[in-house]
C-alpha cells in the first residue's frame, strides 16, 4: 500500500470535517468513500427501491456537503449523515404516499412466503430468506423500520438512533421491541424461530 | 430476579444497552435459568441472521460523479467559519469604501478637466454616493468574492472527481494536460493513465521463484475499481461511436480482471503469466499510444 494511500486512512471523520469546511473537495471525496456504502445499504433498507436508494444516496451527499459547515463539533459525523439521510428518504417516501405510488406488501404474500419455505442451510443466508427479510422489512410502519433498520441491520446505539430521529428513548425502545415481534413472526417458521417475548 | 422482569430486559442486554448494575443482575439470573437462557440464545440467533442479511447493493461507480457535479452546478463551497465570513464582508466593506474614493476622485479629477464627455462614473451624484448605493457597490463586491469562492471550490471539486489518490506516484508517467478535455473524455483519460500505472506496476513486479507467495493487495483493489470504471467508459463509448477508445478499453478488461481475481497473496507463477502477458501484448505501449494520439484522433 502505498504511503499516501496509508495517509488517507488515517485521517478521522473530524480531520475531514475541517478540511472540506476549508473547501478541500478532496477529504469530501473520502467521507463519501468512507460512508456512501452503510449510508445507500440504509435508504434502500428505507425505501426497498435500489434505483430510488442510488438517487437519494446522491441527494444526501449534494445535501451534506452544503450543510456540512453547520455540523456542531460534537455531533459525529455517521450520526450527522445518517439523519440526513432518514430525512431524504422520508421525504421521498412521503412524496411517494401523496402520488398514490404507495405499494402495500404487509401482509398476505409475506406471510405466505414466511410460512412455506424450507430452513435454510446452516451458514447460509438463502436468497430466499433474503428477499424474506426484505419484504418483511418492507412491510413495518416506518418508524419501527426505521429504529429496526439502525439497530439491527446497522448496530447504532440507542443514543445515535435517537440523535438520527429525534425519537425518545422510550418510544424507540416501544417500535425496536414491535418491530422484532413483527419481523420474527413473519420470518419465524423459516428461521425456526418460534416464540414470544 | 424474575422471569417477566429478565424478559424486560432481554433485548436491551443483547443490545448492550443496559446499565452496569442490571447487566450484572440479567447475566446472574440467565446463568440459572434455562427458559429465559433459551429465549437470549434464540434472539441473539435471530439477531445473527438479520445482521447476515445481503441486500446486494453496491454504490455504483458513476454517482461521486454525480455527486460531485451536482455540487458544482447547484451549490457553493461549503462556507467558511463565521470568522471567515466576517473577515469576507469586511473586505467586502473596505473595498466598497476604496472604489467610492476612486470613483469620488475621479469625477472629482473630471470635474477640474471640464471636458464636455461624460463617463458612467460622472453620473454619480455630485454630492457624493447615497448608503443605497454604497450598499449596492458592497454587495457587486460581496458577490464577486462569493463567485470567485465558488469558482475555487469547484475547480476544487472537478480535481477531485479526477484525482486517484491510490495511485499517488505518478513520477514515471507521461503526464496529460486535461485541462482541454470535456468531462467523459477526462474520465476516460484519467482512467487510462491510471490503468496504464497499475499495468506497469505489475510488469516491473520482481518475482523470485524463491517467493512463496506475492502481495498483490493494492493492486487487486485498485484493479477492481478500474474495472468497475472501465465497463461504464467502455459502454460510454460505444454508445458515442468512441470506436477506438471503445475498442482499447476491451483490449484492457481482461487484464484488469486477471488482476482483480487475484489473491490478496498471490503465487509467484500467477503473476508471472500475468506479467508477460502485458509484455507480449504491448499493451501498455497501446496506452501510450492513445495518450500521445490526443483528443483529436478519436
Amino acid at each position: 500500500m502505498s504511503g499516501a494511500f496509508a495517509g488517507t486512512l488515517m485521517n478521522s471523520s473530524v480531520d475531514l470535517v475541517t478540511r472540506v469546511c476549508q473547501g478541500d473537495a478532496d477529504a469530501f471525496r473520502l467521507i463519501f468513500e468512507r460512508y456512501s456504502r452503510p449510508v445507500i445499504s440504509f435508504i434502500y433498507d428505507m425505501v426497498n427501491d435500489r434505483a430510488l436508494a442510488e438517487e437519494l444516496t446522491q441527494e444526501t451527499f449534494v445535501r451534506a456537503f452544503r450543510a456540512i459547515h453547520t455540523m456542531r463539533a460534537e455531533t459525529k459525523l455517521s450520526t450527522w449523515l445518517f439523519g440526513i439521510a432518514r430525512n431524504v428518504a422520508r421525504e421521498s417516501l412521503r412524496a411517494r404516499a401523496r402520488a398514490g405510488n404507495h405499494v402495500d406488501i404487509a401482509d398476505k404474500s409475506v406471510m405466505d412466503l414466511s410460512d412455506k419455505k424450507p430452513a435454510p442451510v446452516e451458514g447460509l443466508l438463502s436468497k430466499e430468506l433474503n428477499e424474506l427479510i426484505r419484504r418483511s422489512l418492507a412491510a413495518l410502519d416506518e418508524d419501527k423500520r426505521l429504529v429496526f433498520t439502525l439497530k439491527v441491520l446497522h448496530q447504532c446505539s440507542y443514543d445515535e438512533i435517537a440523535a438520527i430521529t429525534g425519537f425518545s428513548l422510550a418510544k424507540l425502545k416501544t417500535d425496536l421491541h414491535r418491530a422484532r415481534a413483527e419481523m420474527r413472526k413473519r420470518i419465524s417458521s423459516y428461521a425456526g424461530v418460534g416464540y414470544e417475548v | 430476579m424474575k422471569c417477566e422482569v429478565c424478559s424486560e430486559f432481554l433485548e436491551e442486554y443483547l443490545d448492550s444497552e443496559l446499565a452496569p448494575g442490571e447487566r450484572e443482575r440479567v447475566g446472574a439470573h440467565l446463568i440459572q435459568c434455562v427458559d429465559c437462557s433459551t429465549k437470549f440464545e434464540t434472539l441473539a440467533a435471530e439477531q445473527e441472521l438479520f445482521a447476515r442479511y445481503d441486500r446486494e447493493i453496491e454504490v455504483p461507480p458513476f454517482l461521486w460523479t454525480r455527486i460531485a457535479e451536482h455540487a458544482l452546478t447547484e451549490s457553493n463551497a461549503p462556507r467558511r467559519s463565521w470568522f471567515a465570513s466576517l473577515f469576507a464582508r469586511r473586505f467586502a466593506g473596505v473595498a466598497a469604501i476604496v472604489l467610492l474614493a476612486i470613483a469620488v476622485g475621479v469625477v472629482y479629477l473630471m470635474s477640474r478637466q471640464a471636458t464636455p464627455e461624460k463617463s458612467v462614473v460622472d453620473r454619480v451624484s455630485p454630492t457624493g454616493p447615497t448608503q443605497e448605493q454604497a450598499r449596492n457597490t458592497g454587495e457587486i463586491v460581496s458577490r464577486g468574492s462569493t463567485r470567485m469562492n465558488a469558482d475555487k471550490s469547484k475547480r476544487q471539486i472537478r480535481r477531485a472527481i479526477h484525482t486517484d489518490r491510490d495511485v499517488s506516484d505518478q513520477s514515471d508517467v507521461l503526464s496529460s494536460d486535461l485541462g482541454y478535455l470535456d468531462i467523459d473524455e477526462q474520465d476516460t483519460a484519467q482512467h487510462i493513465e491510471q490503468t496504464q500505472n497499475l499495468l506497469r506496476s505489475i510488469k516491473n513486479l520482481p518475482v523470485s521463484d524463491s517467493d512463496d507467495e506475492i502481495d498483490v493487495s493494492y493492486d487487486k483493489a485498485l484493479s477492481r475499481r478500474l474495472l468497475n470504471e472501465n465497463v461504464v467508459l467502455r459502454r460510454e463509448a460505444e454508445m458515442k461511436a468512441k470506436f477506438p477508445t471503445k475498442t482499447l478499453l476491451a483490449d484492457l478488461e481482461p487484464f484488469l480482471i486477471d488482476i482483480a481475481n487475484l489473491p490478496d497473496h498471490a503465487r509467484p507463477e500467477d503473476v508471472r503469466v500475468i506479467k508477460e502477458r502485458v509484455r507480449k501484448t504491448e499493451i501498455v505501449a497501446a496506452l501510450l499510444d492513445y495518450q500521445d494520439r490526443g483528443i483529436n484522433n478519436r
